[in-house]
């Protein structure tokens, strides 16, 4: 059973599942810091539009210091530079894909193109430039938008726009694999191959970290990884970073779904006591769905409080 | 069981047949001219993949060689006084391939050029060349000798050692005649001339100007600049680097003005030591599609300009026709990589020019407006840099146009009501606003 859509209207302006995300790529990164990356030296690179959620987080948690904003918008050029967090956030107000090849090599980068659009050809082509110019141990993350790309359409309709906007990226797939419930799937593959195809003649090659899939209303797909070698694979998928739930080193699994169940309050503070539980428990006090406890097993501890703030 | 021996050996049909459909005539005839600059080479002890690229201070002393090419229905024939071929490379110029301690030239480096020609031109063929005080001269006649093809003895080819006049320079004549049939038909094709000449002009765009001029059907061919752009207020992108013995360089920019910009001569142009192998591509081979977008028109204004140069021309990424890129050299696709890099920004900037929705006119336009021709060789000198444009700040302009959608059948009522029936659509947008602004925004 999935959470409906009348349920998610009361959160959307909060986005649970998306904070979820941001909180996982924390303690990735938190890991990550302990393995002996530079975390808090790497230079964090986003598109903050007007919230900077993400570089409040990176800046207050992870310890970034060099963190670039870029935006578009010539629309909200004054509020995008009004809602700078941090002094050492640089506000920039021009076009990624200039902002891309002009990264420094001299230092290591995550950066993350969090569109809230649906996946097109310029998205591809910003992946294709990031995956030829990031350094070695450098982070690279994309979320699109993965409703079906027209609306009350079919399977082929949605093939065709994605011939439209990544013929290249295809592989080999048929019209069954445009199903619905496979979109996120198919663009998974094809944001995962423009990063492969980019980094294809370096001395690196592209290592998948994570791809989570959640809707705080409409669907959402993130995928990521790293730039490095087979050494560097190797040693991640050896070392307690595996271990995390969430990290999906393969380029075929589905992505680790984020769903957050409505729960009250009281809910949720009896089912944080008996957590983490064993599989297939649940609660004998109150009915709840059994995929409802096990998605909250995996998420309880990112899952983030909201409460009324009287200003 | 056992161990039979299966025969590899080559078959003269082969060459003559099959390897003869890869090129096209034009670049047969390339070819050729590209073993006479390798003489010039030879001669002069030069090394044009590094001397075509210095700034030229004044103008090339003495008088420059020449190649001259003639076409016609009856014979092709091209002569050179660019040094000749020394005796020590006979084997050289008739083996197929090249020896592996064989030194090459700086154009030729597959050592099937000239066989290629032959085959794919006449039957019967003719060469006689000099370097100072000796040479050597042939003539094959080519069906006679496709008709042995038994032993390896039968690959041989009797040369003629001479002593040449003195008055005649040092260089080499070749003269093609029984031409095939198929190349009367193109000769005859009143294109075909313009497309060679063209073909040399752009090729050898880098030679025409400074070491050699090559003449076609008695007229001196004239280079085709590669149309690389700049201005006071944009500076094009450069980036340099080295892989194993090949030099890299790539510059982009916007393409000059004349005035327009032309699509044929948009997208880029790649040269290996000094000569096109590819020009204008728009195609995923040099990016587009991938890390650019598809080409499109408005990208007219682009060009970029990559040179590879390498001391051994085996190294460097072309093909064995010249005239297309071997995508799995690692050197090409490292700099592929720096291409898109270096490319981006310009696209960004011809879409700013060519907004869908537009307002205003926007300053990429005015930019765009005043960019010039610029001697490669002047950006060759330049420090590596980002393609820079220098947008002065747009002043606040006091008006702004308004375009919107009415019904036709409420201009009428206006019309109507303001008993103006003659006006259009415009004049009636235009008192409508000022009525507004006059009754309900006083001052």
């Amino acid at each position: 059973m999935q959470p409906t859509e009348s349920y998610l209207k009361v959160f959307y302006d909060v986005r649970p599942a998306k904070q979820v995300e941001r909180r996982m790529l924390v303690e990735s990164f938190q890991v990550l810091s302990h393995l002996g990356f530079p975390i808090h030296e790497y230079q964090y690179t986003g598109l903050g539009s007007i919230y900077f959620v993400d570089f409040i987080m990176f800046h207050k948690v992870l310890g970034i210091r060099r963190m670039l904003s870029v935006e578009h918008d010539e629309q909200i050029r004054k509020r995008v530079t009004f809602n700078q967090p941090f002094r050492c956030v640089r506000v920039k107000l021009a076009n990624i894909a200039n902002e891309i090849p002009s990264l420094s090599t001299r230092r290591k980068h995550i950066l993350w193109l969090d569109y809230d659009s649906m996946l097109t050809r310029e998205h591809l082509e910003h992946l294709w430039l990031s995956a030829a110019k990031l350094p070695r141990h450098s982070f690279i993350l994309v979320t699109v938008d993965v409703e079906p790309p027209v609306k009350s359409g079919t399977p082929r309709k949605w093939r065709d726009y994605f011939r439209d906007q990544g013929q290249q990226y295809l592989g080999n797939l048929v019209l069954a694999d445009f199903a619905q419930s496979n979109l996120v799937n198919v663009n998974k593959g094809i944001l995962t191959r423009a990063i492969d195809s980019g980094v294809s003649s370096r001395n690196v090659k592209y290592i998948p970290l994570w791809a989570f899939s959640y809707a705080d209303g409409h669907e959402m797909l993130t995928v990521g990884g790293m730039f490095g070698t087979d050494q560097d694979e190797e040693s991640l998928r050896s070392g307690i970073f595996a271990q995390l739930d969430y990290v999906k080193f393969n380029r075929d699994s589905d992505p680790f779904r984020i769903t957050v169940p409505r729960l009250t309050r009281k809910e949720r503070l009896y089912l944080d006591k008996l957590m983490p539980a064993a599989k297939n428990w649940s609660p004998k006090q109150f009915e709840l769905p059994q995929d409802w406890i096990d998605a909250y097993r995996l998420i309880y501890r990112y899952f983030p409080s909201y409460a009324e703030l009287v200003l | 069981m056992g161990i039979t021996l299966a025969n590899a050996f080559p078959h003269k049909r082969f060459f003559l047949e099959m390897f003869t459909r890869d090129i096209a005539l034009e670049d047969c005839l390339l070819d050729l001219i590209d073993n006479s600059i390798d003489s010039l080479v030879r001669q002069k002890n030069i090394d044009p993949a590094k001397d075509i690229l210095k700034k030229r201070k004044t103008k090339p002393p003495g008088p420059l060689h020449k190649v001259i090419l003639d076409l016609s229905s009856k014979e092709i024939s091209i002569s050179d006084d660019c040094g000749g071929i020394p005796r020590s490379l006979i084997d050289e110029v008739f083996s197929f391939g090249h020896d592996a301690h064989a030194k090459l030239g700086q154009l030729g480096a597959y050592g099937i050029g000239l066989k290629r020609a032959i085959f794919k031109i006449a039957e019967q063929f003719e060469l006689d060349t000099r370097t100072n005080g000796e040479g050597f001269r042939t003539s094959v006649n080519i069906p006679a000798w496709a008709q042995r093809d038994e032993k390896p003895e039968d690959w041989k080819i009797p040369v003629n050692l001479t002593v040449p006049s003195t008055n005649k320079p040092a260089g080499t004549d070749i003269k093609f005649t029984t031409l095939r049939d198929e190349v009367k038909m193109r000769i005859r094709d009143g294109a075909f001339e313009g497309r060679v000449s063209a073909s040399i002009a752009q090729t050898y765009c880098l030679f025409l100007e400074d070491s050699i001029r090559v003449a076609l059907n008695g007229k001196t061919v004239e280079p085709l600049e590669l149309p690389l752009g700049s201005s006071g207020l944009i500076k094009p992108g450069k980036v340099e680097f080295t892989k194993g013995s090949v030099k890299v360089l790539i510059m982009a920019s916007l393409a000059a003005r004349r005035p327009d910009w032309a699509y044929d001569r948009a997208g880029w142009y790649v040269l290996c030591n000094g000569r096109v192998v590819v020009a204008a591509d728009k195609t995923d081979l040099t990016g587009w599609g991938e890390a650019l977008p598809n080409f499109h028109s408005k990208y007219n204004g682009f060009v970029g300009v990559v040179i590879f140069r390498s001391r051994n021309p085996l190294e460097l990424p072309w093909t064995t026709t010249k005239r297309g890129l071997n995508r799995e050299s690692p050197v090409f696709q490292s700099a592929r990589i720096e291409m898109n890099l270096l490319a981006r920004p310009i696209i960004s900037f011809l879409n700013d020019m060519y907004k869908s929705e537009l307002v205003e006119e926007p300053a990429e336009r005015k930019i765009a407006e005043k960019v010039t021709l610029k001697d490669i060789r002047e950006v060759v000198a330049r420090k590596p840099a980002t393609f820079q444009i220098t947008k002065k700040p747009q002043q606040a302009k006091a008006t702004t146009r308004i375009q919107y959608e009415a019904a036709v059948h409420d201009i009428e009522r206006i019309k109507k009501a303001i008993r103006q029936p003659a006006w259009g659509a415009n004049k009636v947008g235009k008192y409508t606003f000022d009525y507004f602004v006059k009754t309900e925004c006083p001052d």
